[in-house]
């Protein structure tokens, strides 16, 4: 939660930087694509002349690009378990490396659900035995260093990044902060007090109440995978919960670091031993991952917020997993239906006028199901045309085939662009280490890379068929029911609509 | 005053990305920290070293390029900077820049149509007809039997002109293409085009963003114009902050435009015509205006050949108008309050001079020193040890820095805390500012970080050319970029106490109180 709440801070200088210039980007492709986030090192040969003339572009040829070449690494494992990725990076005097723990606030007891988060933020900002964390701040930020910690759902995370003069200093207290957190009571004190203010504010954002509560219908209210932190279990921590769950959870055999920069490997692995070799590994077997176990729950919710002339929705039901054989089929699927040119934006947005964001995903996760997610915002009168919209496209790519067109428009947006997955050896690095962590191939991006440009019309049909079903799906919509005009009801002729009450528990004592 | 993207897309699926983007975001535009003597100078070499990459020219027509070589990996990104923005546009008519914006993406007579020749004469009877409409509404209220016909009309004939447009082709051409990050954006100070290819492709960006420009059509314009005011519902009309925000920039400034909402407001969004836009993209999109960045595995030499060949083919025209507008000092306190389903934030800005004012550096040493890290004076009075905020800061620049500005400061108040609180709080912060010297070792602080968040940005082919792009059209030299460092690097503590005591003042400050609805 502390990680919510510093996404939170984030958010919020994002948007006052946004509303200050102006970059707030949302990439495409985050969740499927998510998986092509990566580095490498390809030079290209100089082009041929320039036109002397200019060129309409479909008279345009282009020279092929050279093979996509990996930046040389090093793996190796410490005595105690630590597995070390290095990858050596000169272009500039820097040096970054990061830390994934194998842990996860989907191990932490749900009635003390915000255990991890808090235990990923003090690692950090609770100072270790040897070092205060106003101390440890000083330092790092006087020579415009930095080291950070969190848990998220599936990985704890531990980074770092030092110009390469202050590497030891640097790699020294990032290496302090992992072994030897001290969770001071005031840092701790202060977390939950700014956990509590996010509690508070977690309404704010009708978007936020969309996608928080559409993750509760389909993953169910107590799954690890979408409970949330109330002030009820916030108060139910204390200090020696974070220190009994470090213990349980964060030792050398469950970490996989992987450093890049301006450094030798060999001289690198010596100071990473140095700093790691003497942490004794656990020994007990790290905690088994929780099974996601969807409750499901297929029909019409609506969040009655009287004061918005915007309906936001949010549709979805189970997804599944990147592993799964149809992984590349289904994002070529995802292809067709968003983007440029996608169905959901030339038909929802640009031919109907409907919304400014429109969208409808396969999203996968590493090793539990993701969610089929639609949705969008449209102004509360048209909510039940909107909801429509998005269900003809989804019906529309069940039954009947795409275009060849389409197909080859889908599959050319990921290969020709597969390149930026290796634009910076970072990329390559922290993928090999993610693939590391949830025991997927090395290669796997290369799988998919091929899987993408095998998929044939009829793949897509298929998986759209066998993936997406219309009739389980769980729509949520926050508007307000006096604006909603044809009501929602309009929607539900078997079933009513259900109307959830999102108002924040109370403290109870 | 905001800027406000093309598009976005699977909104909720990005959080974690967004995330990082914020981190990086806000590690390029930090200035923050130190300097024992020589810290961070390694950096200075490989500053110098991607200086020494840097080629800039005009075309005869004025249309200025900037070109840095980075052959790391095979790819370019590419940014088209129209120096024109929310702060350009008449009364009457906000929202025109972004909207035009937004039309950019629609295509040309070659792309985006199956036949421009029948489609053309579709798209000005569309025209006529809304003109026809909305005099007879105007002239009959809201019951004339005739309107009822017309509406009919129009909606066949929009569908019909549809059926020859290729929706998104212009996108979907840069997609297919290996096209990554298209995106633009539209602030008070400008409009922003983007996106990276693979580095076998500048000249097919040569050929499309060149012919966006030169030959563009302004098709689908009445749904485009529900999708704009989609946007404005839902970054304004329903989100507590943008509401908040859009009254404070009309109170903070009097006279000066940016005062006016960039997404535009409602009335004006739904009054702009195509001709309108016609009649701004003629004055302001003339090459004179526009600046390009391209920054990635090229050869200067044949970028320059490309764009004389692509872009030589604009005709000069005349100078934009400047905005001429002065905002007058400001010497009585301002507020407003504005209440919405929201927990409380507190804000407030004070005018401070543009982004050339010698004084800039000394701003950004300021922000840095109450904003950037744990160690900044506001998280450590206000989140750590008072903990009456869960986050604040001070920024500057907003909403723009071509002209003077705001130094705008924002608390969030932590549970069992009132703006009250906050403001008393940033007060005593402002306070102390004004009444002792800075420490050294903060000042040093920041100008270290300032060098190494350069350093760090080095390496984006995007962000540099974003950076690059910004200094030359803002402060008609890109060099800029690389010399704020050493303008940081000269401020004093007495510049500080001199500015922080000629700006935060009450007569020079507005204040904006965002309070929930139940409270009383």
């Amino acid at each position: 939660m502390i990680s919510l709440l510093r996404r939170f801070s984030n958010r919020l200088s994002r948007l006052f930087r946004a509303l200050r210039s102006g970059s707030t980007l949302r990439s495409l492709g985050i969740g499927l694509f998510g998986l092509l986030t990566a580095a490498a090192i390809v030079l290209l040969q100089p082009q041929a002349s320039a036109a002397a003339t200019p060129h309409h572009y479909t008279e345009l040829e282009f020279p092929p690009l050279s093979e996509i070449q990996l930046p040389d690494y090093t793996r190796v494992q410490l005595d105690n378990g630590v597995i070390l990725y290095l990858v050596e990076d000169r272009e500039l005097p820097l040096v970054s490396g990061f830390a994934t723990i194998r842990t996860g606030s989907r191990l932490e007891p749900a009635e003390k659900t915000g255990l991890a988060g808090l235990t990923g933020t003090l690692m950090r900002t609770g100072g270790t035995t040897s070092r205060s964390a106003d101390e440890i701040d000083l330092t790092l930020e006087q020579i415009a260093a930095s080291v950070e910690t969190s848990i998220g759902t599936t990985a704890g995370s531990a980074s770092f990044s030092a110009l390469s003069e202050d590497l030891d200093t640097v790699f020294e207290i990032f290496a302090d902060v992992l072994q030897n957190p001290a969770f001071d009571a005031d840092k701790l004190a202060l977390a939950k007090n700014q956990a509590n203010g996010s509690i508070a504010r977690r309404n704010d954002d009708p978007d936020d109440i969309a996608g928080r509560e559409l993750n509760k219908l389909i993953y169910g209210d107590g799954s690890p995978y979408a409970r949330t932190i109330e002030y009820s279990t916030l108060a139910n921590i204390d200090r020696q919960d974070l220190i009994d769950f470090y213990k349980a959870n964060i030792s050398p055999d469950r970490i996989i670091l992987g450093l890049v920069g301006d450094f030798d490997a060999e001289t690198m692995k010596q100071k990473a031993n140095e700093q790691f070799g003497r942490w004794q590994p656990a020994t007990s077997a790290a905690p088994a991952v929780p099974v996601a176990d969807p409750s499901e729950n297929p029909g019409l919710f609506f969040v009655d917020r009287p004061e918005l002339t915007q309906s936001y929705v949010q549709m979805g039901h189970i997804g599944g997993l990147r592993n799964s054989p149809d992984y590349a089929q289904l994002g070529v699927m995802n292809g067709v239906l968003n983007g440029f040119g996608g169905r959901m934006f030339d038909e929802v947005r640009s031919r109907q006028g409907l919304a400014y964001s429109v969208y409808a995903a396969w999203s996968a996760n590493y090793d539990y199901p993701g969610i089929f997610i639609a949705g969008g915002q449209t102004q509360s009168e048209n909510t039940v045309d909107f909801i429509r919209a998005i269900r003809t496209e989804i019906d529309r790519i069940r039954n009947v085939p795409i275009d060849p067109d389409e197909l080859k428009a889908a599959q050319d947006k990921t290969l020709n662009s597969f390149i930026f997955n290796f634009a910076d050896p970072a990329q390559t690095l922290s993928r090999l280490v993610r693939y590391e962590y949830y025991g997927y191939p090395s290669d796997f991006i290369f799988q998919y890379q091929r899987g993408v440009a095998e998929t044939t019309i009829e793949d897509v049909q298929r998986v759209a068929r066998t993936y997406l079903n219309p009739d389980e799906l769980t729509i949520l919509v926050v508007g307000s029911s006096e604006q909603i005009e044809p009501p929602l009801d309009t929607l539900a002729s078997d079933r009513s609509v259900q109307t959830l009450d999102v108002t924040i528990p109370e403290p109870t004592s | 005053m905001r800027s406000v993207n093309f598009w976005r897309v699977f909104p909720r699926l990005s959080h974690v990305r967004r995330s990082a983007i914020a981190v990086s975001l806000a590690a390029i535009c930090a200035i923050a920290v130190w300097s024992v003597p020589g810290v961070a100078r390694a950096a200075d070499s490989y500053i110098q070293r991607t200086i020494d990459r840097v080629t800039d020219f005009t075309l005869d027509n004025g249309m200025k390029f900037i070109v840095l070589e980075r052959h790391e990996a095979p790819t370019i990104s590419f940014i088209t900077y129209a120096n024109v923005g929310g702060v350009d546009e008449p009364v009457g008519k906000t929202g025109i820049a972004h909207f035009l914006e937004h039309l950019a993406f629609k295509g040309t007579t070659r792309i985006g149509t199956t036949d421009y020749a029948a489609e053309a004469p579709l798209l000005d009877r569309l025209d006529e007809l809304h003109d026809e409409i909305e005099r007879k509404k105007a002239a009959a209220g809201d019951s004339s039997g005739g309107i009822a016909a017309l509406e009919a009309e129009f909606a066949a004939l929009e569908t019909e002109a549809s059926s020859y447009a290729v929706q998104n082709e212009f996108g979907q051409i840069v997609q297919r293409s290996g096209g990554v990050g298209l995106n633009a954006t539209t602030s008070s100070d400008a409009t922003r085009y983007f996106y990276s290819f693979p580095s076998n492709k500048l000249e097919l960006w040569m050929s499309l963003e060149s012919e966006r420009f030169l030959d563009p059509v302004f098709r689908e314009f009445y749904n485009e114009q529900q999708v704009i005011l989609e946007e404005r519902r839902l970054r304004t009309d329903n989100s507590p902050i943008g509401a908040t925000i859009e009254t404070f920039l009309d109170t903070a400034f009097a006279v000066h435009p940016y005062s006016q909402p960039t997404i535009g407001t409602a009335e004006d969004i739904a009054n702009l015509t195509r001709a309108d836009i016609r009649d701004f993209f003629e004055t302001y999109y003339v090459p004179n205006n526009l600046t390009v960045a391209i920054v990635g595995d090229v050869d200067p030499d044949e970028v320059r050949e490309l764009a004389e060949v692509y872009f030589g083919r604009y005709e000069r025209g005349s100078e934009p108008p400047q905005v001429t507008e002065v905002e007058p000092v400001q010497t009585e306190p301002r507020s407003i309050e504005v209440r919405m389903q929201s927990e409380p934030w507190y804000i407030e800005g004070y005018h401070r001079p543009a982004l050339d004012h010698p004084d800039n550096a000394t701003y950004d040493a300021i922000a840095a020193i109450l904003s950037d890290g744990r160690t900044s004076r506001l998280y450590r009075s206000l989140v750590q040890d008072k903990q009456i905020a869960l986050f604040a800061e001070g920024f500057n620049g907003f909403p723009g820095d071509r002209y003077p500005n705001l130094m705008l400061f924002y608390g969030l108040t932590a549970p069992g805390s009132s703006v009250d609180d906050v403001e008393v709080a940033l007060h005593d912060e402002i306070e102390q500012l004004k009444a002792e010297p800075v420490n050294e070792v903060e000042l040093d602080r920041a100008k270290t970080q300032a060098r190494a968040a350069l350093l760090r940005a080095l390496d984006s082919n995007s962000g540099m050319a974003s950076s690059l792009v910004e200094y030359q059209a803002k402060t008609g030299d890109w060099h800029n970029l690389f010399d704020q460092i050493e303008a940081i690097e000269a401020v004093t503590t007495d510049d500080i106490l001199r500015v922080a005591n000629a700006t935060f003042n009450e007569g020079n400050r507005t204040v904006a109180r965002l309070l929930p609805l139940d409270e009383s």
